[in-house]
């Protein structure tokens, strides 16, 4: 990624400048992203929101005092958070110790939480003091810090007399947060503050494509430069406004806004920059996210799209089986929202099981054949293999009394008891399961050999079982292939169903559940298990993805729990840690790194899960 | 019965004790018991652990001076383990009354703790007991006891595993008057933390807000959830000379998790509000 390649460039640059050599401090987001989570929920942060690395931004203060260092453009990465999740620099190397590295971080996710909509430079200095007051513990942290950093900002005396007096406020500022209302201004721009967050979201949420349109929106009006290419994706960027609209995503208010306009009033030395430097800001950021997003193609797609107005969003949906949708910033469901279509493939040929798995499918049927039945103490019984003790003493009393039974029930055995359990695999199919995982097979093909092997097994015990596929393009059109229905028993026709499974298209994963919750509610058994083989979040073309299409994720997931039937995931989505709990809950899923595992892992989870 | 279960019987068959243990309610549960106990409606208690359901049924039973007859249910608990059952000894065999008999026949209150642990047969001989005919059956003796007015029953658990509700009969279900306990609100949890430590109020108000900070982790990052009586054990550590960092860690963090990446979240937590 080229803004890391730029940050470390830019790291190296400091270190020779302040210490040629120290040992390396760095600290990597990665290191710190499941603690920092947590602290930032502790905390009280919105338990939906994800941290994310930063993308850089141009920085035109530290861009200026570096060229003044060494003549090339920097750009540096600044924390921010907008409705989506938490923006974290990928990593940090600024200071002298790790340990303090680390706590800068802990300190943004701690700050985070106290950012409100407000006018940047003051809404800093708020945040702190309320943090503060609330955490004092973090008091002696939030020092050393300020003194560290303090220490890295350029000397007063080295500025213009309005950048000293700018710098003035801003080191105020940091020592007494709430001391300053106002940022003076100065015809040159400011070091990076990084206690603090950025003013805006530089660009929006880390998939999708909304290019910098703060600075699109200041853009002179007369600007005769802007080519096709800019105005259709400015079309495209405006219903992402509109959609936002409604939401409490407040940096992108009004007020913010100003801030903006502020900051680059202030920032901007002259007109004739700011127009190149906001175009390159937008092609630049247009170059990132297509090098960016080998996996993600949705948000390539949208992009080429020309996504339709929004009133033809609302079309009625005709055939099919319609499911609610859960509107998570309305905080209400979209009845009748979405439309799933049941598939079944007919004209698949039969097969057998493929050779490659045989042996394991063999093996693995030999030990689920245990898996029948649970054993359990049986009382009272006439024969059996211990003596039941109470039983024996109460014919002891009624001996005495003179009141015993002939048939003496004195033992006590094993009982075998059946288990009575249902199981619905539910299997993404979506486009990304298209990608190799090695050399020689692609997701779709382990999802495949999973199905293969679970279905061997559970057919070697008397657990129902059904099998279920899913993808979807839009919400009217989300398409639920039967694989094998409960009531279908597994053969060679079912196995050629398994085999013809093909990548689909994208994951609209609350309908899917929902379907799936319905086909499991009619299932008598005791208990009801939903497995999820999933690799990656849910997504879709229209509006589901990111925290939208967790938020209904979650919601389809809450019903089905409350319908008794137990949810599990599997995924093979290395980045999911993060989501994950917040919608299967600590223990409700599993991660797995290796692909190839996949199927063995899945069969010693179904064990595990039905003991 | 296993011994170990005639023991835990025996012990907490404790009758009706002068002094009334402290208990800071959350609401107006003390008036609800004492409106169930006058009806003669049986009692349900739900709640996460260490959140005083225990303490609540101690406090009711010595404010209403009744004996409590606590039993801790688990999966091996049978239903004659509460009515009792026939035992041993040198001169031939006898009649031993189980804790539940024995709450009947002295008109006690007679707590089942974790309820929905307890084996299935057990709610046969609960039903005829808290439906409006409130008698025991004792099976092996013949006899049919008719529980007394000062009887009552009070059964607790902690939701979220299973219902208890849902293996009874509707008859029997609604007949149920029930709580639901959740952690107290921070002044009220103060005040517990202080009535059963003697520490003092900054550390105590401290304390509070690490936990309701670590609640906030529940589901999504951890299973179980800070309880006041964990809060009220790093209270005494710390009221015992120990550092508060090194008490919350001992008696806090370690409880809630074995994940090293989790405990070294939650010990920054416990920075956040006591400082490094
Ligand atoms: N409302 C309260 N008033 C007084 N003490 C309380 C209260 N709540 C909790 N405590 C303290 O917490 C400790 C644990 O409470 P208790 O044993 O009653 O919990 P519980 O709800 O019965 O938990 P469990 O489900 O684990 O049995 C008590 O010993 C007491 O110190
Ligand atoms: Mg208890």
């Amino acid at each position: 990624m080229p803004e890391i390649f730029v940050g470390k460039l830019w790291d190296q640059l400091v270190s020779g400048a302040t210490a040629s050599n120290s040992e390396d401090t760095t600290v990597l987001f990665e290191e710190i992203v499941k603690p920092a989570s947590i602290l930032f929920r502790a905390l009280g942060g919105d338990q939906g929101l994800a941290l994310k690395t930063a993308q850089s931004t141009i920085h035109q203060g530290k861009q200026n005092w570096l060229q003044q260092l060494s003549g090339i453009e920097q750009k540096v990465e600044l924390a921010w958070c907008d409705d989506e999740a938490l923006y974290l620099p990928a990593s940090i190397n600024l200071l002298p110790q790790d340990r303090l590295n680390r706590e800068l971080y802990f300190w943004l996710a701690a700050l985070a939480v106290e950012m409100r909509p407000g006018l940047w430079f003051i809404e800093n200095q708020q945040a702190t003091l309320r943090l503060l007051e609330k955490f004092p513990g973090l008091q002696a942290r939030y020092q050393r810090l300020v003194y560290a950093l303090l220490s890295l900002r350029p000397e007063i005396t080295t500025l213009s007399y309005d950048s000293a007096i700018q710098e003035q406020a801003i080191y105020q500022a940091l020592i007494k947060p709430g001391s300053i209302s106002l940022l003076p201004s100065a015809p040159n721009p400011w070091f990076p503050i990084y206690l603090w967050f950025h003013p805006t979201p530089p660009f929006g949420g880390n998939n999708q494509l909304i290019p910098p349109k703060k600075l699109a929106e200041f853009e002179p009006s007369d600007d005769t430069q802007s080519t096709a290419k800019d105005q259709r994706r400015h079309k495209a960027e405006r219903q992402e406004i509109q959609e936002r609209k409604d939401g409490f995503m407040m940096f992108f208010r009004a007020e913010s806004i100003l801030t903006w306009a502020e900051y680059i009033k202030v920032n901007r030395p002259t007109e004739d920059d700011e127009n190149t430097d906001a175009k390159r800001a937008a092609d630049e950021m247009e170059t990132i996210t297509v090098t960016r997003d080998g996996k993600q193609t949705a948000s390539r797609i949208r992009f080429d799209l020309d996504l339709p107005p929004e009133d033809s969003d609302e079309t009625k949906l005709e055939s099919g089986i319609l499911l609610p949708e859960w509107h998570y910033k309305k905080q209400l469901y979209l009845k009748d929202y979405c439309c799933l279509q049941p598939v079944v493939a007919t004209n698949t040929k039969t097969c057998q099981l493929p050779v490659h798995l045989a042996a394991v499918a063999r093996r693995i049927r030999h030990q689920f054949e245990s898996l029948t039945s649970v054993r359990t103490w049986l009382r009272k019984q006439t024969e059996g293999t211990e003596v039941d003790v109470d039983a024996y003493i109460n014919h002891l009393v009624e001996v005495k009394s003179g009141t015993f039974k002939t048939d003496l029930q004195l033992y006590k055995t094993h009982q075998i008891q059946e288990r009575n359990l249902s199981c619905l695999l539910l299997a993404d199919l979506s486009q990304s399961t298209d990608a190799y995982v090695n050399n020689h097979a692609r997701v779709i093909d382990v999802i495949r050999d999973s199905l293969f092997l679970f279905s061997e097994a559970l057919s070697a015990t008397a657990d129902q079982f059904g099998l279920y596929g899913f993808s979807s393009l839009r919400r009217d059109n989300v398409r639920f292939y039967t694989i094998k229905a409960f009531a279908e028993k597994y053969n060679d026709q079912i196995r050629g169903r398994i085999n013809a499974i093909k990548p689909g298209y994208y994951t609209r994963m609350g309908a899917a559940i929902r379907q799936a919750g319905k086909l499991l509610a009619q299932q008598t058994t005791h208990q009801r298990i939903l497995l999820l083989l999933t690799d990656g979040k849910p997504n879709d073309l229209d509006r589901y993805e990111g925290r939208y299409g967790i938020e209904d994720t979650r919601q389809a997931l809450r019903e089905i729990r409350q319908q008794g039937i137990k949810p599990f995931c599997i995924t093979i989505d290395e980045k999911a840690g993060s989501y994950l709990p917040y919608l299967f809950g600590t223990g409700g899923y599993v991660v797995i790194r290796q692909p190839s595992e996949l199927p063995r892992q899945l069969l010693s989870l179904y064990a595990q899960l039905t003991v | 019965m296993t011994k170990a279960a005639i023991h835990i019987a025996a012990a907490t068959d404790q009758h009706a004790a002068s002094e009334v243990p402290f208990y800071q309610p959350h609401g107006d549960e003390v008036e609800l018991f004492e409106h169930a106990y006058n009806k003669q409606l049986p009692l349900l208690i739900k709640g996460p652990t260490g959140c005083g359901k225990t303490r609540f049924v101690m406090h009711m039973a010595a404010r209403l001076k009744r004996p409590l007859y606590t039993v801790s249910c688990h999966d091996d608990l049978t239903a004659t383990d509460l009515v009792g059952r026939h035992l041993v000894n040198d001169s031939g065999t006898y009649w031993n009354d189980g804790p539940l008999t024995r709450a009947v026949r002295n008109g006690g209150i007679c707590y089942l703790d974790e309820i929905v642990e307890a084996r299935k047969d057990t709610a046969v001989v609960l039903h005829p007991l808290t439906d409006d005919r409130r008698i025991l059956p004792l099976e092996r003796t013949g006899e049919t006891l008719q529980a007394p007015v000062q009887f009552m029953l009070v059964v607790s658990y902690n939701p979220g595993y299973q219902s208890f509700l849902k293996g009874m009969k509707p008859s029997t279900r609604q007949r149920f008057v029930s709580l639901r306990f959740n952690f107290l609100d921070a002044a009220q949890e103060q005040q517990v933390v202080i009535a059963e430590t003697g520490i003092d109020l900054v550390t105590a108000k401290q304390l509070v807000k690490l936990a309701s900070a670590l609640r906030a982790l529940k589901q999504h990052d951890l299973e179980e959830v800070a309880s006041t009586r964990l809060v009220v054990y790093a209270a005494a550590l710390i009221k015992n000379g120990f550092a508060p960092i090194e008490a919350c860690r001992a008696a806090l963090v370690e409880a809630l998790t074995d994940d090293e990446e989790v405990t070294a979240a939650l010990m920054e937590v416990v920075y956040a509000c006591f400082g490094e």
